[in-house]
């Protein structure tokens, strides 16, 4: 028997090529596969594709929540809407959509107000949230303790008149043109579990997700609330807010995908991710992020209006926006966004960088070579600004003593109105109906506010703003125009840019949506495959 | 007899320190401080740019108006490293000789009773437990940031290794022989300790001057790092780094320079501090 010839065995030269050209197959592969990949995301980016269940979507802070300061507008905007809800919500026309309230009739005098609710809606703890529910909402705003901004419109409310469980008539002392404003702002407590949501141990609301874990100083987990009251919602399984100071680590989270979504992405990133088509970047007209320098006109120096004027014409507020929010944001000089109804060019442009101006001003004063105490917020973006700012004023010879203080701190000096001379912070509240702002914020409650500024003229145009159930009639208008001349002369907030906030969502993250206030809504948010 | 000893000791002493500092370790540690040290001390001269002035041009890149380019807020980065090493030397050579006088305050203090020792042990202890930059945060939190809270962390933190070294030379001298003969020749414990057994235990505190100048150089570059620092505009090489860290990706050159600085006084220290060691042990 002969033995069957063996095949030759492959040459070195042979398998080499085979190699290469093994190599080369892989190469030519992976690189279709890449560019497949990065055709996708960007097709993702662009919308494709639809509502996906599942998935928990992790959302980068730069700071944990307050919760004393839970029924205030402050760093907890990302938790009121995920589990709490509210009674209206407006439209990109500022219209009132229904929630919690199907529907309203305000009253032809004004005086009150009827809404009706939903009847299939279950408190997280399983109670059925009825109109008594509403009435505790209202007189928790009422209550002093909760610093909420507007506390002023819900004290308007003075009676209750229940028809029914799912009926309610809110009756008011007099008219306020800003009553839908208080319905997007106030989230629905559970009354029996109050004290232990302002300790921050335990959420009880009607939101589409229940508060699981909290870390203090480091997460907040969220499950889907499986009784929620719109059908099919949320999409998601939950949500984990991880608190991430640092703003380069909160950035290096969402480049690496450890994070799906923030609002804390400092302009100047924002800016660097805009031509990422890994990233969707959106800015917000909220208003909520107006910076500005705020004015204690108690305080030695800028008792003067003088000064206070000579320092908003030292601010160059075109470099300040460019190199501290990175073009994210427009140059002001009100605290008006494009979109409200008191917005003037005129206005916000009034005033520009003239330091030659400021110093004419100082001089007057009998304040040159004057020295400030200075309060900023220890982050790097704050104290970006705050260092432009001290720049901007030494130019006219103010000096300014720089005070860091971390963000929570600022904001109960802010509530105690115990800030020091100067102080640069943001502020929201302009986005909405321009009464709010006079009524509502801490920087200008005509009432009571931060600087510690008052005039009967400010409280007299400011109340007759308010207490009118129209909103945009020319007399109206006429009188925010009379606010904006008010604050323009007494500049006891001397506004600098309006930057709004800036979304920074990874290519998996959809639908998720912001209110007014800022608070963030996820019903509709899912995370593609 | 025991002044002879003090006279007989002391050249020889100089000498070892010196014959340590003159190998490569000790040379090239000398070369790297002495030129940051220069740059910093020479600031003025080098450069007549403010170093908090600030200007439309941010964020470029080396050029012959900014040889290191400038900051994110329009700032020459040159003036400010130069002055940015002045203002870390000055915190530090305040630090370190007011944490070198309380250690040693306190290892002579431990010196005189069973009791002293215990309690200024478990102070060490105490102090040590602390890491520097909670130590930092601490302080901080009361006083707020500043140059003097950096002082005090520094000081702080380098006392008990002060300390520590001298309570150990005290010990192992003042069982020797001349100070035996000291104390039997009718001398206090007070002037035992002070004229003839300290001269005779302060060799390792010179290595560890220079161990605590590097220490020193890293905790204020780790509190400015933190925004726990010196306070701004004022430049120190730690706030510059910290500055940087955003624009690693995009502008490199900016932490190029702080960087550099800082690597070259720690490393710098940290040979000088082993040739000197080595010059002692030989």
């Amino acid at each position: 028997m002969t033995a069957l010839p063996r095949p030759p065995a492959p040459s070195r030269r042979n398998l080499l090529r085979a190699g290469l050209a093994g190599a080369g197959l892989m190469t030519l592969a992976a690189c279709r596969s890449a560019v497949e990949h990065s055709r996708s995301a960007a097709a993702d980016v662009d919308g494709a594709g639809s509502p996906r269940k599942g998935g928990v979507l992790s959302v980068a802070a730069a700071i944990d929540i307050t919760p004393s300061l839970l029924f205030a507008q402050s760093a907890n905007v990302l938790v009121q809407r995920l589990v709490f809800n509210t009674l209206t919500r407006y439209d990109d026309r500022l219209q009132p959509q229904p929630e919690l309230a199907t529907s309203w009739q305000v009253a032809p005098d004004g005086l009150s107000v009827t809404l009706k609710l939903r009847e299939d809606v279950l408190f997280h703890s399983g109670r059925r949230f009825t109109a008594d529910d509403v009435v505790f909402a209202v007189r928790n705003l009422q209550n002093p303790a909760r610093s909420a901004q507007l506390r002023s419109t819900a004290a308007t409310v003075t009676d209750f008149r229940k028809n029914g469980d799912f009926e309610l008539t809110l009756v008011l002392a007099h008219p306020v043109s800003n009553l839908f404003d208080l319905f997007e702002f106030m989230i629905i407590p559970d009354a029996a579990t109050i004290e232990e949501a302002v300790a921050g141990t335990r959420l009880i609301g009607t939101g589409p997700f229940t508060l699981t874990e909290r870390k203090p100083g480091s997460s907040l987990s969220f499950a889907r609330n499986e009784r929620y009251w719109n059908p099919g919602r949320p999409y998601l399984d939950g949500v984990e807010i991880r608190v991430i100071p640092q703003a380069e680590s909160l950035l290096s989270s969402l480049r690496t995908g450890q994070t799906h979504l923030s609002y804390n992405v400092r302009g100047k990133d924002a800016a660097l991710l805009r031509d990422d088509p890994k990233f969707h970047v959106k800015q917000y007209d909220t208003g909520s992020g107006a910076y500005y320098i705020g004015v204690d006109v108690t305080a030695e120096h800028v008792s003067d209006k003088r000064v206070r004027q000579a320092i908003a014409w030292a601010i160059d507020r075109d470099r300040l926006v460019q190199q501290a929010l990175g073009g994210y944001g427009s140059v002001s000089s009100v605290p008006w966004p494009k979109s409200s109804p008191a917005y003037t060019e005129v206005g916000a442009t009034h005033y520009r960088h003239d330091p030659e101006r400021a110093r004419a001003l100082l001089r007057e004063a009998g304040a040159e070579n004057i020295t400030l105490p200075f309060a900023h917020a220890t982050e790097p973006g704050p104290t970006a600004i705050a260092q432009i700012l001290q720049y901007d004023l030494k130019q006219v010879g103010i000096e300014t003593v720089l005070q860091p203080a971390d963000s929570p701190t600022m904001q109960k000096q802010l509530i105690s109105q115990t800030m020091p001379a100067l102080w640069s912070l943001s502020h929201g509240f302009a986005q909405l109906h321009p009464a709010t702002l006079a009524v509502s914020a801490y920087p200008f409650n005509e009432a009571k506010n931060s600087s510690h500024f008052s005039s009967p003229a400010y409280t007299d145009i400011v109340q007759r703003a308010w207490n009118r159930s129209d909103s945009d009639s020319p007399e109206t208008k006429a009188l925010y125009q009379q606010i904006t001349d008010l604050l323009l002369d007494e500049e006891f907030v001397i506004d600098l840019a309006i930057a709004g906030l800036v979304e920074v969502t990874g290519s998996r993250a959809r639908g998720v949506t912001l209110n007014k206030f800022g608070y963030l809504n996820l019903d509709d948010a899912y995370l593609t495959a | 007899m025991t002044t002879a000893t003090l006279t007989l000791k002391s050249p020889r002493v100089r000498g070892r320190h010196l014959s340590g500092l003159l190998t490569w370790r000790g040379l090239t540690g000398l070369a790297l401080v002495g030129a940051v040290a220069l740059a910093g001390l020479l600031a003025p001269l080098l450069t007549d740019t403010d170093p908090n002035a600030q200007g439309p041009l941010a964020l470029a890149g080396p050029s012959a108006d900014h040889p290191f380019g400038t900051d994110d807020l329009g700032r020459d980065l040159y003036s400010r490293v130069l002055h940015g090493i002045g203002t870390d030397l000055t915190l530090i050579l305040t630090a370190v000789p007011i944490g070198a006088l309380l250690g040693c305050s306190a290892a002579l203090l431990a010196a005189t009773s069973r009791w002293a020792d215990l309690a200024v042990q478990r102070a060490f202890d105490l102090l040590l437990a602390f890491p520097g930059l909670i130590l930092g945060l601490a302080v901080t939190a009361v006083l707020g940031p500043g140059r003097w809270p950096v002082v005090i962390v520094i000081a702080l933190a380098e006392i008990p290794g002060f300390g520590r070294q001298l309570r150990a030379g005290i010990l192992v001298q003042r069982e020797r022989e001349y100070a035996l003969a000291a104390r039997v020749g009718g001398s206090s414990p007070a002037r035992v300790l002070l004229r003839h057994v300290l001269p005779n235990a302060v060799d390792p505190l010179v290595v560890q001057t220079a161990v605590a100048l590097s220490l020193g150089v890293f905790i204020e570059g780790a509190m400015s790092f933190l925004g726990l620092g010196v306070r701004p505009p004022e430049p120190t090489l730690g706030s510059i780094l910290s500055q940087s860290v955003a624009y690693l990706t995009t502008d490199p050159a900016f932490a190029a320079a702080p960087l550099a600085a800082t690597t070259a006084l720690v490393l710098g220290f940290t040979l000088i501090a082993e040739a000197l060691n080595r010059g002692i042990r030989r």
